[in-house]
C-alpha cells in the first residue's frame, strides 16, 4: 500500500546525493518497478551508507514479487540503519504479501516500539490484524492511527477500506465522507465512495462523487445544502394567468417606449416635439397659405389626422410584429397575442401626450374645452379596441401570407381617405352616408369631430354598435390564437 | 400531484414534427421531417441526455417537450409540471440597462415580476456587474451580456429544465462558475434535459441518455 515515494518515511537531509536518487525515484514514480531495481542496484555500489538505495531497492523488488531478495535487503536495512522505520515498515510489508504473518508480526512488534510516532507503523499493523482476522484488533490500532495522526489520512483511508473489504457499502460510504471533510483535496475519498455507491445501486450520487473530485468538496457541500433546503424553489405558473401576462405586456410595453427615448439625444421631448411639428405644418399649409375650407378647417382636419395616425401607426407597428418576435418565440413558451398588445400599449403612451398636444392646440385655435370633453374617454377607449382587433387580426394573418405586409401602407392610404379626413360630412351625399358609417374608423373620427370641434355629445348608438362588431371580432380572433398558438413558432420561420 | 421521484412526469409517445421546406399557393408543398416515431417518458428528478450530430432533431425535440411547438403527430402527455427551456438572453434590449433586462427576460421566461425581483439582488452578484447593471446593455462585453444572460436563467427553477448546450458562456473564468453552478443544478433534484453534441459532456452528467439520429431515436 505505501508504495508512493512521498509517504516514504525516510527523509534524506543529510549529504544525500538527491540528484542521482531521482533517478531512480522517478522510474519508481512511473511505476516502473524492474528499471527501478536495477537502478537503485547500481547506485547501491557508490552510496552504500544511504538508507534508500537499500529501501527503496526493497520496495521495488516487492512489487515485482521478489519477495526473498526485498526481504534480505531490508534487512540489511534494519542492521545498518536502525534509526529508520522504512527497514521494518516495508520488511512487514513484504511479509504480508507473502502471508508470512508471524515474520510480519515480530517486524511490527519491534516497529510499534521503535518507532511510535509513525504513523504506517500502526497502519500496517491493522493490515496485519485484518490479514489475520482480527477484526478488533485491526480497528484497535486505526484508531489509534487516527486518534494520533488526525492530520495524516492514511487512518481514516484505511477505516473506509476496512468497511469495503468487508462489504459494508453504507458504512464505506460514511468514512469516506468523513476522509473528504478532512482532506478535501486527496481524489480517493471521492473515487472509491462513489465506487460505494455504485455498489449500492445509486449510481446518480456515484456519479456526483466524481464530479465532486473536479469541481471540490465545497460544489458537493453546497449542493447537498441546497437539497435540503430548498424544499420551494422558484416555480414558474403552469401557466401564466391573464394578470401576469397583462404585467407582462405592460413592462415590454414601458420597457420599449424607455429604450426608444434612449436612442435620441433629446429622448422623452421627441413624444411632445414630434406631434407639435405635425400640427404646425398642417396649421401652416392649410390655414395660413391655403386658406382653404373655410372657418376651422384646420381644427376640423387636426382633430381627424391626430387619432387617425394613431391608428395607422399602431397597424403599421404591429402587422409584422409576430414575425419579428420568432427568436423569442423559440425561446420561450409565449402567447403570440403578446407581441401585438406590445406594440399597441406602446403606441398608445406616446400617443397620450399627442392628444394633450392636439387639447392645447385646439384651446389655442379658440375651441375652449366644454364638459362634452369628458366623453373622449369612451372614443378613445373604442379606437383602442379597434386597434386591438385590426393589430392582432393583420399580425395573425402576416406569418401565414407573407405578402398581406406590402398591403398594409395601401390599406392604410385607402383608410385614411374613405374615412372622412380631408372632407366633411356634408360632402357625401345623403344615400351613401350609412355605408361611409359602416367604416368604423369613419364612425370612430366623426365622435371625435362631435366632441372637440361642434362641442356635442357623441352618438352614442353608432359608438354601441361599432363596439358589438369589435368584442366579436375580438372574440374570433382570441378564439384563433388559442388554436394557432403552438403553429405560430413554426409557420414564422418556414 | 405527487412529488416521488421516479414517477413519469412527461411522456412522448409516436411523436413527430416536421417543417415546410418551401412551397406556397402556386407550388406543392415539401416538407423536412425534422422529428419521427420519437417516444421516451421523463422520470422525475433524472437527468436525460439527448445526443446526435447537428440537425438531428435535438433542440427541436426540446422545443417540443417546452411546449413551444406542437408535434404533427403522436403525443405528449404532462402530467402538470412546468417545463422551460433555459433561455439565455431572451428578448434583451440592448438600449435598456442590465437591471430592466434581468426583469424583462425572467419574466418572459413565465415568473411574474415580483418572483424575478426577489431574486434581483442573487442576480447582480452572481453576475459580478456590480454598478454595471444601471448601465444599457450595448456597453457590455460580449461576456458580461453572457454572464447577465446566464445569472437571470440560473435563478429561476421550472419543475423540468431543458438545457440546450448552454455550457460554454462568458469568458473563461466565469465559464467555469456557470458550468460550477450548472453541475449542481443538473445534480440536484432537478428533472434536466439536456441536449449536446458532445456525448463525453453527457455520459459525465446524465442518468439516462437518448441518442438521435435523422429525428429517429437510435
Amino acid at each position: 500500500m505505501n508504495n508512493n515515494p512521498s509517504l516514504q518515511t525516510d527523509n534524506e537531509d543529510r549529504a544525500a546525493p538527491e540528484e542521482a536518487f531521482q533517478w531512480a525515484w522517478g522510474a519508481m514514480s512511473a511505476h516502473h518497478w524492474e528499471q527501478a531495481a536495477r537502478r537503485w542496484a547500481t547506485l547501491r555500489v557508490v552510496y552504500s551508507d544511504h538508507a534508500p538505495v537499500w529501501i527503496q531497492a526493497g520496495v521495488s523488488l516487492r512489487h515485482l514479487g521478489r519477495y526473498d531478495q526485498a526481504a534480505t535487503l531490508l534487512r540489511e536495512a534494519r542492521h545498518r540503519f536502525p534509526d529508520r522505520p522504512g527497514g521494518w515498515i516495508d520488511g512487514a510489508e513484504v511479509e504480508l504479501e507473502r502471508s508470512d504473518h508471524e515474520e510480519a508480526d515480530r517486524l511490527l512488534h519491534e516497529a510499534r516500539i521503535r518507532f511510535r510516532d509513525e504513523p504506517p507503523v500502526w497502519l500496517r499493523s491493522a493490515d496485519l490484524a485484518w490479514a489475520r482476522g482480527d477484526v478488533d484488533t485491526a480497528l484497535r490500532y486505526n484508531q489509534h492511527a487516527r486518534d494520533s495522526f488526525p492530520d495524516k489520512p492514511g487512518g481514516y483511508v484505511q477505516y473506509a477500506e476496512f468497511a469495503m473489504a468487508g462489504g459494508d457499502w453504507e458504512a464505506a460510504g460514511e468514512r469516506w465522507t468523513r476522509v473528504r471533510e478532512r482532506f478535501p483535496a486527496l481524489p480517493m475519498g471521492y473515487r472509491r465512495a462513489a465506487e460505494a455507491e455504485e455498489r449500492l445501486g445509486r449510481h446518480r450520487a456515484a456519479r456526483r462523487l466524481r464530479l465532486a473530485e473536479e469541481y471540490g468538496m465545497d460544489w458537493l457541500s453546497e449542493l447537498e445544502d441546497t437539497e435540503r433546503e430548498v424544499t420551494a424553489p422558484v416555480m414558474p405558473p403552469r401557466r401564466r394567468d391573464w394578470r401576469s401576462f397583462v404585467d407582462l405586456v405592460w413592462t415590454k410595453a414601458r420597457l420599449n417606449l424607455k429604450s426608444e427615448a434612449n436612442r435620441n439625444h433629446l429622448r422623452y421631448m421627441w413624444w411632445v416635439i414630434d406631434p407639435l411639428l405635425y400640427m404646425l405644418v398642417f396649421y401652416i399649409v392649410f390655414g395660413m397659405l391655403m386658406q382653404r375650407g373655410g372657418e376651422g378647417y384646420v381644427a376640423y382636419l387636426l382633430t381627424g389626422l391626430v387619432p387617425f395616425q394613431w391608428f395607422a401607426k399602431t397597424i403599421q407597428h404591429t402587422s409584422n410584429s409576430i414575425i419579428q418576435g420568432k427568436g423569442l418565440m423559440h425561446q420561450v413558451r409565449i402567447s403570440p397575442l403578446f407581441f401585438p398588445l406590445v406594440g399597441i400599449v406602446q403606441n398608445t403612451g406616446k400617443q397620450l401626450l399627442v392628444f394633450l398636444m392636439l387639447g392645447l392646440f385646439l384651446v389655442f385655435y379658440g375651441l375652449p374645452p366644454t364638459l362634452h370633453w369628458v366623453a373622449i374617454l369612451p372614443v378613445v377607449l373604442l379606437q383602442l379596441l379597434l386597434m386591438v382587433v385590426v393589430s392582432c387580426a393583420v399580425a395573425m394573418l402576416a406569418p401565414f401570407v407573407r405578402d398581406i405586409i406590402n398591403l398594409v401602407p395601401t390599406g392604410i392610404q385607402f383608410t385614411m381617405f374613405v374615412s372622412g379626413i380631408f372632407y366633411t360630412l356634408d360632402r357625401i351625399p345623403e344615400q351613401w352616408r350609412s355605408l361611409f358609417f359602416l367604416n368604423p374608423v369613419a364612425n370612430i373620427l366623426h365622435q371625435y369631430r362631435l366632441i372637440l370641434v361642434e362641442n356635442q355629445w357623441p352618438d352614442w348608438s353608432s359608438m354601441w354598435w361599432v363596439t358589438l362588431g369589435c368584442l366579436l371580432a375580438l372574440a374570433v380572433i382570441v378564439l384563433l390564437y388559442r388554436r394557432l398558438e403552438s403553429i405560430f413558432p413554426r409557420v414564422v420561420i418556414e | 400531484m405527487s412529488q416521488k421521484k421516479g414517477d413519469i412526469i412527461i411522456g412522448l409517445r409516436d411523436v413527430g414534427v416536421r417543417y415546410k421546406r418551401r412551397g406556397g399557393l402556386f407550388r406543392r408543398p415539401e416538407y423536412f421531417q425534422a422529428l419521427e416515431g420519437v417516444t421516451f417518458d421523463i422520470y422525475r428528478g433524472e437527468t436525460l441526455g439527448i445526443v446526435g450530430r447537428n440537425g438531428a432533431g435535438k433542440s427541436t425535440l426540446l422545443r417540443v417537450v417546452a411546449g413551444i411547438i406542437r408535434p404533427d403527430d403522436g403525443e405528449i402527455v404532462n402530467s402538470g409540471v412546468t417545463v422551460s427551456l433555459l433561455a439565455l438572453q431572451a428578448g434583451f434590449d440592448p438600449e435598456l440597462s442590465g437591471r430592466d433586462n434581468a426583469i424583462m427576460s425572467g419574466m418572459l421566461m413565465g415568473y411574474t415580476r415580483k418572483q424575478v425581483e426577489a431574486r434581483s439582488s442573487d442576480i447582480t452578484e452572481f453576475s459580478e456587474l456590480g454598478s454595471f447593471m444601471d448601465e444599457p446593455v450595448k456597453t457590455y462585453s460580449s461576456g458580461m451580456r453572457a454572464r447577465l444572460g446566464f445569472s437571470v436563467a440560473v435563478f429561476m427553477t421550472p419543475d423540468v429544465l431543458l438545457l440546450d448546450e448552454v455550457l460554454s458562456v462568458g469568458d473563461k473564468e466565469f465559464r467555469k462558475k456557470a458550468e460550477y453552478e450548472m453541475m449542481k443544478k443538473i445534480h440536484s433534484d432537478q428533472t434536466v434535459l439536456l441536449v449536446s453534441h458532445s456525448e463525453q459532456q453527457v455520459r459525465r452528467v446524465c442518468d439516462r441518455v437518448i441518442e438521435l439520429e435523422k429525428g429517429v431515436r437510435s
